[in-house]
C-alpha cells in the first residue's frame, strides 16, 4: 500500500487561524487522521499490574488503558469448575470405535473423539461403541455409550456384525475406527458387511471434507465425509473441551455369526528379541551404568528389552540397535526405565513418547529426573542389584 | 494345499516407477511354505507384475480388465472358479487407492475368513485347517487355527522376500484368462477430488495451542505433564527398589509378584 500524498497547500490551508489581519497559522494543530500523539505516561498507568507489592508493568498492554487488571501472580483466577455437557436428543449420532487395549484409551484413541466431535457440529452426539467398561469416555468425549456385547476371545467378525447391526439400529451417521492393525481390520470387515464404501486412513477432518493420501502419498483425495472413516494416528487433536455425560445407550444383542477360527493363541513378546521401536518397556542404561552385567540381568528380570544412551552405544559397550534418541530409535513404549541417564535433549526426544518413566540418577537435577514419573536419586550401581534381590526375594517368599 | 497369491500392479515407494509390492513378494515367500502356488492380476497390463516370476512363482494368471475399474468381481470370478485354499494378498496396496479392501471383498465373494497380517503359515495337524501367526503391536503375536478357505493379508513384519532369479523369471509363464465379467454390483465408490499430496505438519501430542518455542520443545521431549514426579532423594537401595517395582506394577508393565491374587 502506498502512503497517500501530502498535499502542504491544504494543509496549511487547514491549520489557517481566522480573523486575523495577516495570515496567521496554528501549526502545532494536527490535521484530522494523523498519527495521535503518545502520552508514556498514561500508557505505563495503564500497563501497571495491580495488587503487587513492588511496581510491575505488563508491557503486553500497549496504549490502551486496560479493561481489567491482569490477575496477580499471588492469587490467581480459580478456573471454573468444568461442568458435564448433557446432550438430551442430539439429531444424528457419531460413532467411535476405540480400541481401548488393554481397556484403556491410547491417546490415538481419543484423537477419534475429536474427529467425531467435528463431524458432529453443534446438533449431532457423539457414541462411543466400546467392548469393554470405560469409565473415561465422559471425559474423552462421549455423549453415549454403547456396549458392544460379542465372544470372548479373538472374533473379529462377531464384532464387525455388531458393530454392522448397530450403524443401522441407530442409524449412525458416520463411524470412525483407528487406523490400526485391529481397528483397521475391523473397519475393513464393517465396510464390506454392511456394503458401504471406506474412506482410509484419513489424515484432515473438517465438517465439510476429509483427506487421504493414496498412490503411496503422491496424490491426496479430498471428499465429503464418508460413513465409514478410518482415521490416522496424530492427524487431528483429541478432544478438548468440557466432560460429556457418555450416557448408557441400550442395544439389542445381535447373533454372532458362525465363526471359522478353530483357536487363537495370543503369544507375549519375548522382550529380548522384540525390536526396540516396538517394545511395550524398555530398560536402558547411560554413562551412569558401569556394571552392564547387572544392567542385563536386571532387563532380564524385569522383562524389559535392553536400551542404551548414545554414550554406551558409541564406546562399543551396547549395539548400536540398543541406541534411543533422535539419531537411533524413537520409541513407542509404555514404561521407560533410565538408570544413569542425563536425558539430553537427542535423548529426550526417542522417549518423547513413552507415557511413563522411571529414573535413576545420582544428579537430582538431571533432565531425566525432571522429565520422570517416578525419579530415585541414587546410584545405579546399588539400585540394579537391590532390584534383581527384591524380585528373587518374592519368588523365594512364594516358593 | 492351492494357493493363490494376489499380484496388483503397485509403484516403487521412492521412484515412483512400476513395481512389486514388497508385501507381495513376501507373500510368495509364504505361498512356497503351503503348496503349490500361482499368481493373480487383473488389470490392463501384465507385465508390471512380471518381477513375481523371477521372485518363485511359475506361473501367473492374468485377467485383462480396463485401467480403473474395479478389480474384485473379476478376481472373485477367477477364484470361484479355481477354488485354491489360501490366498495370499498384501495388507495394504502400494500406488493404487491404498484401501487394503480388495482381500476383504473378495473374502466376502468366496465365503472365506479373513486373517490380517500374517508372518508365518503352515498346513494344520489335520486336512482341512491351517495354522496362521498373526503380528500384534508391541512384538507379540498370535497362534490362529482355522478352517479352509481363508485369505492372508501379510503383514512386513513377515520373512524377507527371497531373491530374484532371473533365470526363473524367463521360464516362468503368464497365462492370459479370459473371464466373461460378471454383473455384481460394484461398491458404490466415493467421488474424490485428487490433486498432488501436500506434507502437512503432525499434530504435536501436548502441545498448547499458540505456545511458545520452549513450550514445544518440552511437549516433543514429553516434559511438562510429570512436573510434580515423586522424586525420592538418596533412599535406601532396597526401599527404592520397592518402590520402583511398586510403580511398574501399578502401570501395569510388571507382572505382579507370585502368589498375589
Ligand atoms: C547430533 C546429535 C545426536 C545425538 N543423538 C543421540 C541419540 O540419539 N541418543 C542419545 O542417547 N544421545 C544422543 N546424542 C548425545 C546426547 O547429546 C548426550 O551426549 C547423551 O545422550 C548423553 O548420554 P548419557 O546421559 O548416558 O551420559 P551423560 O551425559 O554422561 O550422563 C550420565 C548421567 O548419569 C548420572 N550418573 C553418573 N554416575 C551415576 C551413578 N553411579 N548412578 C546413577 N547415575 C549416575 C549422571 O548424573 C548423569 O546425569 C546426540 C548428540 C548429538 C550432537
Ligand atoms: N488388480 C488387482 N489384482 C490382483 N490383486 C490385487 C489387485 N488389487 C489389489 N490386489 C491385492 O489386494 C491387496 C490390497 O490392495 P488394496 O485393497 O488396493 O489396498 C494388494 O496387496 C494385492 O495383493
Amino acid at each position: 500500500m502506498t502512503r497517500a500524498r501530502r498535499d502542504p497547500r491544504a494543509e496549511r490551508a487547514a491549520a489557517a487561524l481566522p480573523g486575523a489581519a495577516r495570515a496567521r497559522f496554528d501549526l502545532f494543530a494536527r490535521c484530522a487522521g494523523g498519527r495521535p500523539r503518545r502520552d508514556p505516561r498514561m500508557e505505563a498507568a495503564a500497563q501497571r499490574v495491580d495488587g503487587a507489592a513492588r511496581l510491575r508493568l505488563d508491557r503486553a498492554q500497549t496504549g490502551r488503558p486496560a479493561a481489567a487488571p491482569a490477575p496477580s501472580r499471588a492469587e490467581p483466577a480459580a478456573p471454573p469448575a468444568p461442568k458435564t455437557i448433557v446432550m438430551a436428543a442430539p439429531a444424528f449420532l457419531v460413532a467411535v470405535v476405540p480400541d481401548l487395549a488393554a481397556g484403556r484409551l491410547s491417546p490415538h484413541d481419543r484423537q477419534l473423539f475429536g474427529a467425531a466431535r467435528t463431524l458432529a457440529g453443534a446438533d449431532g452426539g457423539v457414541i462411543a461403541l466400546a467392548g469393554a467398561e470405560g469409565a473415561e469416555l465422559g471425559p474423552a468425549g462421549a455423549d453415549r455409550t454403547a456396549r458392544l456385547a460379542g465372544p470372548e476371545g479373538y472374533a473379529p467378525d462377531a464384532r464387525a456384525a455388531a458393530i454392522a447391526s448397530t450403524m443401522a439400529a441407530l442409524n449412525l451417521r458416520h463411524v470412525i475406527f483407528p487406523e490400526t492393525p485391529d481397528g483397521g481390520d475391523l473397519a475393513r470387515r464393517v465396510a464390506v458387511l454392511a456394503g458401504e464404501p471406506l474412506f482410509a486412513d484419513v489424515e484432515m477432518v473438517s465438517a465439510a471434507a476429509l483427506m487421504r493420501p493414496a498412490q503411496g502419498r503422491r496424490v491426496e483425495q479430498r471428499a465429503a465425509p464418508a460413513r465409514l472413516i478410518t482415521l490416522a494416528a496424530d492427524a487431528v487433536a483429541p478432544y478438548a473441551g468440557a466432560p460429556r455425560e457418555a450416557r448408557d445407550e441400550p442395544l439389542e444383542p445381535s447373533a454372532a455369526p458362525a465363526s471359522a477360527i478353530l483357536a487363537a493363541e495370543r503369544i507375549p513378546a519375548d522382550p529380548a528379541r522384540t525390536p526396540l521401536a516396538l517394545a511395550d518397556f524398555v530398560v536402558s542404561a547411560g554413562n551412569g551404568v558401569t556394571d552392564l552385567e547387572t544392567f542385563r540381568a536386571v532387563a532380564a528380570a524385569l522383562g524389559g528389552t535392553p536400551g542404551a544412551s548414545r554414550v554406551l552405544c558409541d564406546a562399543g559397550l551396547m549395539p548400536r540397535e540398543a541406541q534411543v534418541g533422535a539419531s537411533g530409535t524413537v520409541l513407542s513404549a509404555t514404561c521407560y526405565l533410565a538408570l544413569g541417564i542425563a536425558g539430553a535433549p537427542q535423548h529426550l526426544q526417542g522417549v518423547a513418547g513413552c507415557e511413563h518413566v522411571v529414573a535413576v540418577n545420582t544428579d537430582l537435577h538431571a533432565a531425566m529426573i525432571e522429565r520422570a514419573g517416578l525419579a530415585i536419586v541414587q546410584d545405579a550401581q546399588v539400585v540394579m542389584p537391590a532390584l534383581i534381590e527384591e524380585l528373587a526375594r518374592e519368588r523365594g517368599a512364594f516358593a | 494345499m492351492k494357493v493363490a497369491v494376489l499380484l496388483s500392479a503397485g509403484r516403487h515407494p521412492v521412484s515412483g516407477r512400476g513395481a512389486l509390492p514388497r508385501l507381495e513378494a513376501q507373500a510368495i515367500r509364504l505361498a512356497a511354505a503351503l503348496g503349490s502356488a500361482r499368481g493373480l492380476h487383473a488389470g490392463p497390463d501384465a507385465d508390471v507384475v512380471a518381477e513375481a516370476l523371477g521372485r518363485g512363482l511359475s506361473q501367473i494368471d492374468h485377467v485383462a480388465l480396463a485401467a480403473g475399474a474395479d478389480p474384485v468381481p473379476a478376481l472373485a470370478a477367477v477364484l470361484r472358479a479355481a477354488a485354491p485354499d489360501v490366498v495370499l494378498a498384501g495388507r495394504r496396496g502400494q500406488g493404487g487407492d491404498d484401501t487394503g479392501l480388495v482381500p476383504y471383498a473378495l473374502a466376502r465373494a468366496l465365503g472365506a475368513t479373513v486373517i490380517p497380517d500374517v508372518v508365518a503359515a503352515r498346513p494344520g495337524s489335520e486336512p482341512g485347517v491351517i495354522e496362521v501367526e498373526q503380528a500384534l503391536p508391541k512384538g507379540a503375536a498370535r497362534r490362529v487355527v482355522a478352517r479352509l478357505p481363508v485369505v492372508l493379508t501379510v503383514h512386513p513384519a513377515a520373512p524377507e522376500p527371497s531373491a530374484f532369479a532371473f533365470g526363473q523369471a524367463r521360464r516362468g509363464r503368464i497365462e492370459r484368462l479370459d473371464v466373461a465379467a460378471p454383473a455384481e454390483p460394484a461398491a458404490a465408490a466415493i467421488a474424490v477430488a485428487e490433486k498432488s499430496y501436500r506434507p502437512r505438519p503432525k499434530m504435536m501430542r501436548g502441545a498448547p495451542a499458540g505456545g511458545s518455542a520452549a513450550d514445544r520443545l518440552k511437549a516433543a521431549t514429553g516434559g511438562g505433564e510429570a512436573a510434580q514426579a515423586n522424586v525420592m532423594v538418596s533412599p535406601e537401595p532396597r526401599e527404592a527398589a520397592r518402590a520402583i517395582l511398586a510403580y511398574l506394577r501399578q502401570i501395569g508393565v510388571l507382572a505382579p509378584p507370585p502368589g498375589a491374587g
